[in-house]
């Protein structure tokens, strides 16, 4: 274990071309941090040294034999950085900055299955910048773009100065929902308190823990919900056709006409909306209850009637976001009826986002031998979908806390501190393509004494 | 730690002859092919020559490479040696002057290797994707860069007729004199390190794969050999060219290459180290194997009589480089610069 605590911190800069990198390169060079760093280059930009070593390198990918995404390494890295490994003093500190359109993977592997670099080299941190206002240009159709996210520890939001607050926002919001164990920075000219990014252990699952609460932070079936004031009678809900053929809704009574007549509606609604639902066309008449309802919107123009059985404040919740079909909602005499209060709600379908993170958290004690079996065999089958998983568990025969982590099908672990009084519990985050929560929840709960 | 206590070795079989202090990690080494003299060169670029009959504690480097150093090579025919950098250059040195008198331009940034040819008179260099070879006025006669990732080794055909050369996917032949299309002995996985059969039948490689290829010559067949607990760049052959020996982990095996070849043979095992092996050495003109491991242990094995250590000694550090001369002469280079010789002799 000795051997480990030794070992060279790596942190690896990833981002597209102009996001900064060669700025935040520059920032951590020239800082006065005291410390010997390597730099290994692939992408070259203009970088000012003094005392530090950089080094230039074509990327070369070495793959084996076996085709196995996960035995893939970085044979540029391996050949420099047992180099470095000789060198007389050493370095405190390693960096190595990976083209704009590298994938992470190979990289991070190399610090698993090289036997050497293993030894002698600690993973400390993935780093990844991203432009804040060109990364929606690629994030949808990159690959490397949703990896570089993906494999990170730490994302540096970069030049924030060129777009708004609420963009900004929404992009955070994106890149949460696909790796929710990396911290978030937003910087203008990559300018970051340099302990914030280097040092931070890879390993250091309390980081994870503190951003528990937004991993867990609940998905709902539905988008948007809407407060509306409406008398005895009858209502039109209309809507255009859109980008889906039919959507679910629930139409809840709710007893105050405030934000919090939707807050204590959301239970049935969520309720409502695990039911299979009613399917109606166009005409059919609505009315409030626990049932869920789908509505067909195949015609140019759809027409529901809302039937409200006395005065009061009723939630309508729908699956899309009304605005995507341009409804409108009207009394019996065709005057317009807005909502006295909406909500939008984070989707469990949002951008149909393939690049996911699923948080696990619970108490109890996991038992070894259900937890290995259960880990190597989703390992083995999800491997190559996992770009990384850490994670600090509890096992029933260890007074220490385990913690891990892993690329692909490669993992490393170790038992660390003891536990504290109380403190005891599982904890761990799968960041990963098509991943699903509930069998992945499901599957290590299994696991427990 | 060795495995056996050191106090039961039998002392009078390796027996100390002199050291030298260069105070930087010892990357290669060569003998003179007279066995006198020994040119080492240190990760950071420092050259070295020494005597080796007297101990030197504080030895000064004739020279340099910028940025730092990989490979030394003896001249077999002329009384000069070759050096490999990081500067892009090869360096050819004159002993007797104790100086540098040519620069040669490798073609690449980082040049791992520079390699005399043992019957010609050529040398061969490797730098990132490109080899060069050149004729005894340093003209250079061949050069090509038909290799898929940076060169990791090379090697001489022992009759001097190719070059070997270890990359990503496998090995590339070249024929320098024939000018033609090199052969390729290709698979998938990445090659480090090459050792000719002194037959010359066999190529062996030791790949990042932890895995060892036996690529027969002539007709290009391949066996590979699995279970080795780490990535494979020690490889050494018996004199006869039987015996392929393999680092790899904490055990040496011997690969029975006679016959049909290796494939389906249990290695012969040997166990003495409890850390991983650095570096592996047989006599090219005697019965002795050493190996050496990262807890300082240097072993000697007499390994076709049985599997038992008939000598040993513990390093001040890990070995780096291990080379025999033709004299019997062992010069082991260690990763504190350190740089000893030992006399082996045989025990009867």
């Amino acid at each position: 274990m000795s051997e480990k605590e030794n070992r060279t911190p790596v942190s690896v800069l990833t981002g597209f071309l102009g996001s900064g990198k060669t700025t935040l390169l520059n920032r951590i060079l020239s800082e006065n941090h005291g410390k010997r760093i390597a730099v290994i280059e692939n992408e070259f930009g203009e970088i000012g040294v003094d005392n530090d070593l950089v080094i230039g390198a074509e990327e070369e990918i070495f793959e084996m034999n076996n085709g196995c995404i996960c035995c893939t390494v970085r044979g540029d890295l391996i050949r420099i950085l047992s180099n470095l490994l000789k060198r007389k003093g050493s370095f405190d500190y390693i960096l190595i900055e990976t083209t704009g359109m590298a994938d992470p993977g190979p990289v991070a592997q190399t610090f698993f299955m090289d036997d050497e670099l293993r030894d002698a080299l600690a993973l400390d941190g993935v780093i990844t910048l991203v432009d804040a206002k060109h990364v929606i240009l690629h994030i949808d159709d990159s690959d490397e773009v949703k990896e570089q996210i993906a494999f990170a520890d730490i994302i540096l939001l970069n030049k924030t100065d060129l777009v708004s607050e609420g963009e900004i926002d929404r992009l955070e919001e994106r890149l949460r929902i696909m790796n929710s164990a990396a911290t978030i920075y937003r910087t203008k000219d990559a300018n970051i308190d340099i302990q914030k990014i280097l040092n931070i252990g890879g390993f250091d699952l309390d980081r994870a823990l503190e951003v528990d609460p937004k991993f867990m932070e609940p998905e709902y079936p539905f988008e948007w919900g809407g407060l509306f004031e409406m008398k005895k009678g009858y209502y039109n809900f209309i809507l255009n056709q859109g980008p889906d053929p039919a959507m679910n809704i629930n139409l809840q009574k709710a007893n105050e006409s405030t934000d919090s007549g939707i807050t204590k509606t959301i239970e049935k609604a969520v309720l409502a909306f695990s039911d299979d639902p009613i399917n109606l066309e166009s005409g059919a008449i609505i009315e409030p209850g626990d049932d869920l309802i789908s509505i067909d919107l195949q015609q140019k123009k759809n027409e529901y009637i809302l039937k409200i059985p006395s005065d009061g404040s009723y939630v309508l919740y729908t699956e899309h976001h009304p605005d995507e079909f341009a409804s409108i909602f009207t009394d019996a005499s065709e005057n317009k009826v807005d909502p006295v209060v909406t909500r939008e709600f984070k989707p469990d379908h949002e951008h149909d986002e393939d690049v996911t993170s699923v948080g696990i958290n619970t108490a109890g004690d996991l038992d070894l031998e259900k937890f290995q079996k259960w880990l190597s065999d989703l390992l083995k089958n999800k491997g190559q979908d996992i770009f990384r998983m850490k994670g600090v568990l509890s096992f029933a025969d260890s007074a220490n806390r385990y913690v891990f982590q892993g690329v692909h099908m490669l993992f490393d672990g170790q038992e660390d501190r003891p536990w504290k009084e109380g403190e005891r519990s599982n904890s761990l985050i799968f960041i990963g393509r098509n991943l699903d929560r509930k069998t992945l929840s499901e599957g290590f709960r299994l696991c427990l004494t | 730690m060795l495995n056996v206590n050191p106090s039961k070795l039998k002392r009078d079989t390796i027996k100390f002859q002199s050291e030298f202090e260069f105070n930087d990690y010892i990357i290669d080494l060569a003998w003179s092919p007279c066995g006198r003299q020994i040119a080492a060169v240190t990760v950071a670029g420092q050259v070295f020559l020494v005597d080796t009959d007297k101990s030197l504690r504080a030895c000064e480097p004739i020279g340099n490479h910028k940025f730092g150093c990989n490979s030394v090579s003896w001249n077999p025919h002329a009384s000069q040696f070759s050096t490999a950098g990081h500067d892009s250059k090869v360096f050819i040195w004159d002993p007797s002057a104790r100086s540098k008198f040519l620069e040669l331009d490798a073609g690449g940034d980082w040049v791992s290797n520079v390699a005399y040819n043992p019957c010609r008179k050529q040398l061969a260099s490797a730098a990132s994707r490109t080899i060069k070879i050149w004729n005894d006025d340093h003209d250079l006669i061949y050069e090509s860069s038909n290799h898929s990732s940076s060169i990791a080794d090379i090697g001489w055909n022992p009759d001097g007729s190719g070059l070997a050369v270890a990359a990503y996917n496998g090995i590339t032949l070249h024929i320098p004199h024939k000018q033609r299309q090199p052969r390729k002995y290709e698979w998938k996985g990445s090659s480090l390190a090459l050792s000719w059969s002194p037959d010359a039948k066999y190529i062996a490689t030791g790949e990042q794969d932890s895995t060892v290829h036996f690529w027969r010559v002539k007709s290009g067949a391949d066996a590979q050999m699995w279970g080795f607990p780490t990535k494979v760049l020690q490889l050494s052959w018996s004199m006869d060219g039987r015996w392929l020996a393999t680092g790899g982990g904490n055990s040496v095996c011997l690969w029975d290459c006679s016959g049909k070849g290796p494939e389906g043979r249990r290695p012969k095992e040997y166990k003495a180290h409890s850390n991983k092996i650095t570096n592996l050495a047989f006599q090219p003109d005697g019965p002795f194997l050493v190996s050496a491991d990262l807890d300082n242990s240097l072993v000697v094995w007499e390994p076709l009589k049985h599997n038992k250590i008939v000598g040993g000694c513990l390093l001040s550090s890990p070995a780096s480089s291990i080379t025999w001369s033709k004299n019997g002469l062992l010069a082991v280079g260690q990763r504190n610069g350190k740089l000893s010789i030992f006399q082996i002799k045989t025990t009867l």
